[in-house]
C-alpha cells in the first residue's frame, strides 16, 4: 500500500530552485469529494478511480509560469475526516489560498461548505483567498447540487466559483491558475499598501524637482 | 472489536506516512530558506554598491544609486519616494505613469514578494504571536522528536536527486524498524496542536522574529544582541570637565607639553581634541570639533527607545569597513514636548573617539522612523578590527545645534566573523541608553604604533658572523638605524619602529614631522633612551628604525617597561608636541581591555621566544604624563 502512494510523489519538482514566488495552497472539503484526485490531475495529470483515503496531510509541488513569473506551488492535500481536524487546521495558517471542494453528486458535502468556510475564517489569515469548486461535474446524471446553488453560495461567502472534474480534466488547471492570480493580486495590494512610494502619490504625478520624462536615459 | 484492532494497525501505518510528508516538507523548507538567503545576499550586495556613501563629499549631487554626478540646474535627478535619495533617471524603475522607484527600493520590494514577506506581514496582523517561519510541520516534527524516546532516524531525505521517492523504497527495512516507535505520533500531534492553539503565548514571542528571518540567522542575531548587551560601552560620555574648559586650557597651552607629570592641564592639552583647536583650524575639523564638544558635555539624553537596522561588512579589496545604515523605527522624540525629531546616525570606531573616527549620516526631518540607506566607511587594516568596537548612535538635531542622544548600539569585533557572508546581512538592533562609565575607562586614543621586536640570546650576540650579517642587514634595511650597538654581555633587545597610523592631525594639512622616543626603564639602571630621526611632512610616518638595547637579561626585561612615545617636532623650535605613547612590559598605565592585553601577549612572546621577530601593534594614548621619555 505504501508503495502505491509513494509512486505518486516525485522529488524532481521540489528540488527546483529556479522560481520567483512560492505560494502555499490548501485543498479542503469533505472526504471523497475528490481533493486528492484533483491534485493528482493537476500535478501529475493522472487519475485513478480507486479511492485511497488521504492520511492526515500530504502535499505536492508544481512550478508554473504565470504573469511573467515562475511560481512554485506547494499544494497541501488534507484529509476530510473529522479525526484529522487538529492536524489539518494547523496548516491553515501557512496557506495563502484555499480550494474548498464539494461533490456535485453529494448533498452533504455541499452542506458542509459553510462549516469549512468558518474554519478558514478561524484558522487562516484575514486575506485568505478561497475558490469554491464543485467537483465531479462529469457525473451529470447523478448531480444533486445545481450549478446555480453553487454559484449563489460562493457569492454569499465571497468566493469565486468553478465546477470541475478531476476525472475528465475539466477546469482543473483553470482553478489553480485563477487562485494563483488572485493571490498575486493580493500580494501586490499588500505590497502597495506598505509602500510610501505608491500610497503617497496615488492620485497624480509626484512632486519631483524635475519631472523628467520617464524614458530619458542617463549614461550610467 | 476487530475494527478497533484494525484501526490501531492503520494508525501505525498512518503515522509513518505522515512522517514522510513532514520530512519532505522539511526538505522543501530548507531549500526555500536557502533560496531566500541567496536573494537577501544579492539585495545586500546591491545596497552596498549603490548606497549613498557619506565619505563622498558632495553626495547630494550624486545619484545615490550609480554615483553619477547630477547637475545643479539641468539633470538634477529626482527624489525617490521610497528612500528619499536623489537618483538619476537611469536608476529609476517606472511602475506606472505616475510612480517610479529607485533600483534599490524596487529590489527591496521585489524581495519582499519573492521571500513571501508580504504574507508574513499580513498574517502577523491576525496572529501577532506567530513566529514567522514556524510552520505546522516544524512544530509537529519537533513535538514528535521530543516525545519519542528513541533517537529518531529520520528517513533522511535523499540529497536533491532526480530519482523519485528514494526514501520509501530504499529504507523500507529501517522504516519497519521504527514503525513501532511512531505509534504515538498522533497522540503527540494532538496534544501538541492543542498546546499551540490554546497557549499561543507559549511560543517565543520575539518581535524580531516577525520582521526577520530564520534559524541560523536568528541565532546570529541573538548572539549579536547579547554581545552588544555586554559590550564595553567605552568612552561615550566624557565626564571630565566641561568641554569648554578643556578647550580653553588646551588653547592656552598651545602646542606643547610640560615635562611635569600628573598635571591635568597638560594632559588635557595633549588630547587630540585640543590639538585641533590649538593648531590651524580647517573647516572640517571645526565642524567635528563642535559636535565632539556637544557630545562631551552638553547634550541631552532622551528616553531611549526603538531599534536601528544596519549591516556591517569588511571589504577586503579596499580595506574598508563599511556600515550600511538602513533605518530606525520607534525612535524617542528628540523633543518630547513638541513631538519633534530630526534623527541622524553617528558612528565611532572605538576606542578612537577622535573626530577622524566619526562618521555621520544625513539628518532626516520630522520622523521617528527614518530611512537612511547610507554607507559609512572606515579605511582600516583587517588585523586592527578585532580590537575595535563599532559604536552606532542615534541623535536628534535640534535648532541651534542642540543635540539629543536617542540611543546607541556598541558592537565588538573581537569575535565577529567578517568572512562569513551571513554576517553582512541587515539586522535590527535595540537601541540602548548610554552606559555610565568611569573616568578610568576613558581612553584617549591617539593612533597606533606598529613595531617589530626580537630578543637575541647571548650566544648569537657574540657570534661575529651573525653580528656582521646584522650590520649588513641593518644598512640595507634601516639606513637611519641607530649606530649604538656596542656589544654587552647578556641579551640584546632589537626593536624596529615600523610605522604609526591614525595619529592626531595637528596641522591643517594633516602632515606631521614626527619621531619616536624610546625609554627602557630597568630597575636599578639608568634609563636607556633612544630616538628615531624626524620624518618630515608625513601623516603616516614609516620610520623603519631599529633600536638596540644591549646587555639586558630576560628577567630584567620581565620587570621593566619600555615606553614608546610619538612626537611632532615643533616648527618654531618650541616644545615638541606629544602625539601619543604606549608601553611594553609591566605597569601598563591605561588598561584598554583587549587592545593592551593583545600587545601584552605579543610582548611576552618576544621575551619567551628569543631570536624570532614578533610584530606588535600598540594603541597610542594621549595622556603623556604616564609615560617615560
Ligand atoms: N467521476 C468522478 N470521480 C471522481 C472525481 N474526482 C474524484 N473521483 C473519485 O472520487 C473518489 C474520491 O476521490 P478522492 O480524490 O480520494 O477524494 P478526497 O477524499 O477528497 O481526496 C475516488 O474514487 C475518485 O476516483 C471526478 O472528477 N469525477
Ligand atoms: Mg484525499
Ligand atoms: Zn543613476
Ligand atoms: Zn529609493
Amino acid at each position: 500500500m505504501a508503495s502505491a502512494t509513494d509512486a505518486r510523489y516525485g522529488q524532481k519538482e521540489s528540488s527546483d530552485q529556479n522560481f520567483d514566488y512560492m505560494f502555499k495552497i490548501l485543498i479542503i472539503g469533505n472526504s471523497s469529494v475528490g481533493k486528492t484526485s484533483f491534485l493528482f490531475r493537476y500535478a501529475d495529470d493522472s487519475f485513478t478511480p480507486a479511492f485511497v483515503s488521504t492520511v492526515g496531510i500530504d502535499f505536492k509541488v508544481k512550478t508554473i509560469y504565470r504573469n511573467d513569473k515562475r511560481i512554485k506551488l506547494q499544494i497541501w492535500d488534507t484529509a476530510g475526516q473529522e479525526r484529522y481536524r487538529t492536524i489539518t487546521t494547523a496548516y491553515y495558517r501557512g496557506a495563502m489560498g484555499f480550494i474548498l471542494m464539494y461533490d456535485i453528486t453529494n448533498e452533504e458535502s455541499f452542506n458542509a461548505v459553510q462549516d469549512w468556510s468558518t474554519q478558514i475564517k478561524t484558522y487562516s489569515w484575514d486575506n485568505a483567498q478561497v475558490l469554491l469548486v464543485g467537483n465531479k461535474c462529469d457525473m451529470e446524471d447523478e448531480r444533486v447540487v445545481s450549478s446555480e446553488r453553487g454559484r449563489q453560495l460562493a457569492e454569499h461567502l465571497g468566493f469565486e466559483f468553478f465546477e470541475a472534474s478531476a476525472k475528465d480534466n475539466i477546469n482543473v488547471k483553470q482553478t489553480f491558475e485563477r487562485l494563483v492570480d488572485i493571490i498575486c493580486e493580493k500580494m501586490s495590494e499588500s505590497l502597495d499598501a506598505a509602500d510610501p512610494a505608491v500610497t503617497g502619490a496615488k492620485p497624480g504625478p509626484q512632486l519631483t524637482d524635475q519631472p523628467a520624462p520617464p524614458h530619458q536615459d542617463c549614461a550610467c | 472489536m476487530s475494527q478497533e484492532l484494525n484501526l490501531n494497525f492503520l494508525k501505525g501505518l498512518e503515522q509513518e506516512i505522515v512522517l514522510d510528508v513532514l520530512y519532505r516538507d522539511q526538505m522543501l523548507r530548507k531549500m526555500e530558506e536557502e533560496r531566500i538567503r541567496k536573494l537577501k545576499m544579492q539585495l545586500q550586495e546591491l545596497q552596498w554598491k549603490g548606497s549613498k556613501s557619506t565619505s563622498q563629499e558632495y553626495s547630494e549631487k550624486l545619484c545615490a544609486r550609480c554615483q553619477k554626478s547630477l547637475g545643479v540646474l539641468m539633470n538634477r535627478g529626482a527624489v525617490c519616494n521610497g528612500c528619499s535619495h536623489r537618483v538619476c533617471p537611469g536608476c529609476r524603475i517606472i511602475l506606472n505613469p505616475y510612480t517610479w522607484k529607485c533600483t534599490v527600493c524596487y529590489a527591496q520590494e521585489d524581495i519582499k514578494a519573492k521571500a513571501g514577506e508580504w504574507f508574513f506581514e499580513e498574517r502577523v496582523k491576525k496572529f501577532p504571536a506567530e513566529g514567522k517561519h514556524e510552520t505546522a510541520g516544524t512544530k509537529l516534527l519537533e513535538s514528535y522528536q521530543k516525545l519519542s524516546n528513541i533517537s529518531v532516524i529520520p528517513p533522511t531525505p535523499p540529497p536533491f536527486s532526480e530519482s523519485t521517492s528514494g526514501v520509501n523504497t530504499v529504507e523500507h527495512d529501517q522504516r519497519k524498524g521504527f514503525h513501532r516507535s511512531v505509534e504515538n505520533l498522533f497522540l503527540s500531534f494532538t496534544t501538541h496542536i492543542k498546546n499551540i492553539s490554546k497557549s499561543q503565548n507559549d511560543m517565543t514571542v520575539d518581535k524580531y522574529l516577525l520582521t526577520a528571518d530564520y534559524g541560523q540567522e536568528m541565532e546570529l542575531r541573538k548572539e549579536r544582541r547579547s554581545q552588544s548587551d555586554t559590550a564595553i560601552d567605552i568612552a561615550t560620555r566624557v565626564k571630565l570637565a566641561p568641554s569648554l574648559q578643556r578647550l580653553i586650557s588646551g588653547a592656552q597651552d598651545g602646542n606643547g607639553i610640560a615635562p611635569e607629570r600628573n598635571c591635568l592641564q597638560k594632559v588635557v592639552s595633549s588630547s587630540p581634541l585640543s590639538s585641533i583647536f590649538s593648531a590651524g583650524i580647517k573647516r572640517g575639523s571645526l565642524y567635528s570639533l563642535n559636535s565632539t564638544c556637544s557630545e562631551a558635555g552638553n547634550f541631552e539624553e532622551a528616553d531611549v527607545s526603538g531599534e536601528i537596522e544596519f549591516a556591517i561588512r569588511y571589504n577586503f579589496k579596499s580595506s574598508m569597513l563599511e556600515i550600511f545604515i538602513k533605518a530606525c523605527k520607534n525612535l524617542a522624540y528628540g523633543e518630547e514636548r513638541k513631538k519633534k525629531c530630526n534623527p541622524y546616525i553617528k558612528t565611532y570606531l572605538l576606542p578612537d573617539k577622535s573626530p577622524q573616527s566619526k562618521r555621520k549620516t544625513s539628518i532626516k526631518k520630522n520622523t521617528v522612523d527614518p530611512t537612511f540607506h547610507e554607507t559609512l566607511k572606515y579605511k582600516i587594516e583587517y588585523s586592527q578590527l578585532e580590537m575595535r568596537q563599532l559604536q552606532v548612535s542615534a541623535w536628534h538635531s535640534g535648532t541651534f545645534r542642540h543635540r539629543v542622544f536617542l540611543g546607541e548600539v556598541v558592537i565588538s569585533f573581537e569575535s565577529w566573523n567578517f568572512e562569513d557572508k551571513s554576517t553582512q546581512l541587515l539586522s535590527w538592533y535595540q537601541l540602548k541608553a548610554k552606559a555610565e562609565q568611569s573616568e578610568d575607562n576613558m581612553i584617549n586614543y591617539s593612533g597606533e604604533l606598529l613595531v617589530r621586536a626580537k630578543l637575541i640570546s647571548p650566544s648569537l650576540c657574540n657570534n661575529s658572523e651573525y653580528e656582521d650579517q646584522m650590520k649588513e642587514n641593518r644598512k640595507h634595511l634601516f639606513p637611519l638605524a641607530a649606530t649604538e650597538d656596542k656589544t654587552y654581555p647578556g641579551y640584546q633587545l632589537h626593536l624596529i619602529v615600523l610605522e604609526a597610523k591614525n595619529l592626531p592631525a595637528i596641522r591643517p594639512d594633516g602632515l606631521l614631522n614626527s619621531f619616536v622616543k624610546s625609554c627602557l626603564c630597568i630597575l636599578g639602571r639608568r634609563d636607556m633612551k633612544q630616538r628615531t630621526p624626524v620624518l618630515k611632512k608625513q601623516a603616516h610616518p614609516h620610520w623603519k628604525h631599529l633600536f638596540v638595547f644591549s646587555g639586558v637579561t630576560t628577567s630584567q626585561l620581565q620587570q621593566s617597561c619600555l615606553d614608546l612615545t610619538v612626537w611632532d617636532q615643533s616648527t618654531f623650535g618650541l616644545r615638541n608636541q606629544f602625539l601619543g605613547g604606549a608601553r611594553l612590559g609591566t605597569k601598563v598605565p591605561t588598561r584598554t581591555s583587549d587592545a593592551t592585553s593583545q600587545a601584552d601577549l605579543q610582548w611576552q612572546k618576544v621575551l619567551s621566544s628569543p631570536n624570532s621577530w614578533t610584530d606588535i601593534t600598540l594603541t597610542l594614548h594621549s595622556n603623556a604624563h604616564v609615560f617615560n621619555f
